[in-house]
């Protein structure tokens, strides 16, 4: 038998059906034979019935022509030059069309930081070697060794694949499985 | 046949803004009793909310359809609010009309039943009591109260976990109990 202040911490979270079957047996039963509980549970229905009521209502008194007016007259105003450039860019820097860009630059830097190493014949290249990349790796993580000759320093960096969306506001959350 | 979201959505995405119009209608007075639950300023709810749909026509390009539009415009009206009273609490001296100085200022001969609810007491206090908790604690509140969103996808919408989520909601109802337990039968 669960105890009164077991249900309560738990019947907001069962109202919503969020409990599982087992607990949520269990609240039941509770409030079943407990005239407290049950009360505190009428309290939260009437809290959450009269705040969709107080909203609905004062929603009711917003025509759609009001409100779409408002929508219209920002859609057609024009937008500063800046925004209209990040608008038309906006697509270019989604997360995951970003992805590939960071691994890119990364190896670019390296190897233009190795590129005595790799290409030692060029005349351009700096032939006093002081610095230089010993390995790129990626079993999971790529990793990248980067060691500085004269003072001995060696930097072991090791950094995730840019895979995750990063959902910043007013972003769309980007899922593999369309709900509508 | 009536359209779907989705379908409206791609439609946008060909610059039909009648396809938006109609996607404006359907969501509209949900989004501002969303925007309105967590400002308490009608003037300002009307405008964050109008924002909000701006903003999705501006990124509607970017709406793959990962998730339902409903959620998206959610979304960006959320962060929009909290971003609007984190402003606002910072440079608090703008003076903005209350709904409840809203249904104040009306005149006794008016009456209709949102008016007699503000009126009453109860309509009141949860509107008071719902200001003086913090945007994310609203936000999870009227989510759940307007739409009856899952626990998933309010932590979808606000960026958190169904934890989180969770204990926001266990936390916001009983301070909102607390304040309001003589108002509540």
């Amino acid at each position: 038998m669960m105890k009164c202040e077991a249900v309560r911490d738990n019947l907001g979270a069962w109202l919503d059906g969020e409990v599982g079957h087992p607990e949520a047996d269990q609240i039941r039963g509770h409030l079943e034979g407990c005239p407290a509980c049950l009360a505190e549970k009428k309290r939260l229905d009437q809290l959450q019935s009269s705040l969709q009521e107080v909203l609905r209502l004062e929603a009711a008194t917003v025509p759609f022509e009001l409100f779409w007016s408002g929508v219209e007259r920002r859609i057609a105003e024009k937008l500063p030059w800046r925004l209209q450039l990040l608008d038309w860019l906006r697509p270019v820097f989604y997360p995951g069309r970003l992805a590939w860009a960071i691994p890119v630059v990364i190896v670019s830097i390296l190897g233009l930081l190795s590129l005595d190493q790799i290409l030692p014949e060029w005349p351009w290249v700096n032939k006093n070697n002081r610095t230089a990349v010993e390995s790129i790796d990626a079993f999971g993580f790529n990793v990248a060794i980067f060691r500085e000759y004269d003072t001995k320093t060696t930097v072991i960096w090791l950094f995730e694949n840019q895979d995750d969306e990063e959902q910043s506001s007013a972003e769309p959350i980007q899922d593999d499985n369309p709900t509508f | 046949m009536q359209l779907s979201d989705w379908e409206l959505v791609q439609k946008c995405q060909k610059g039909d803004v009648g396809a938006f119009q109609e996607l404006v209608a359907r969501h509209y007075s949900k989004v501002f009793m969303v925007v309105l639950g967590i400002l308490n300023q009608r003037e300002d709810a009307l405008e964050i909310a109008q924002e909000a749909f701006f903003r999705a026509f501006r990124k509607i390009n970017g709406f793959r359809g990962g998730a339902a539009f409903y959620t998206w415009i959610y979304r960006i009206a959320v962060n929009l609010s909290i971003d609007f009273q984190r402003r606002q609490k910072r440079n608090p001296t703008e003076f903005r009309e209350t709904v409840d100085d809203v249904a104040e200022n009306q005149t006794e001969s008016e009456s209709d039943p949102y008016r007699d609810l503000q009126r009453s007491e109860l309509g009141k206090q949860i509107l008071a009591a719902i200001d003086d908790l913090t945007p994310d604690h609203k936000a999870v509140i009227v989510l759940r109260a307007v739409e009856g969103l899952s626990y998933r996808e309010i932590s979808r919408i606000l960026g958190c976990s169904e934890g989180t989520v969770m204990s926001r909601l266990h936390y916001a109802r009983k301070k909102l109990q607390e304040k309001l337990t003589p108002f509540l039968s």
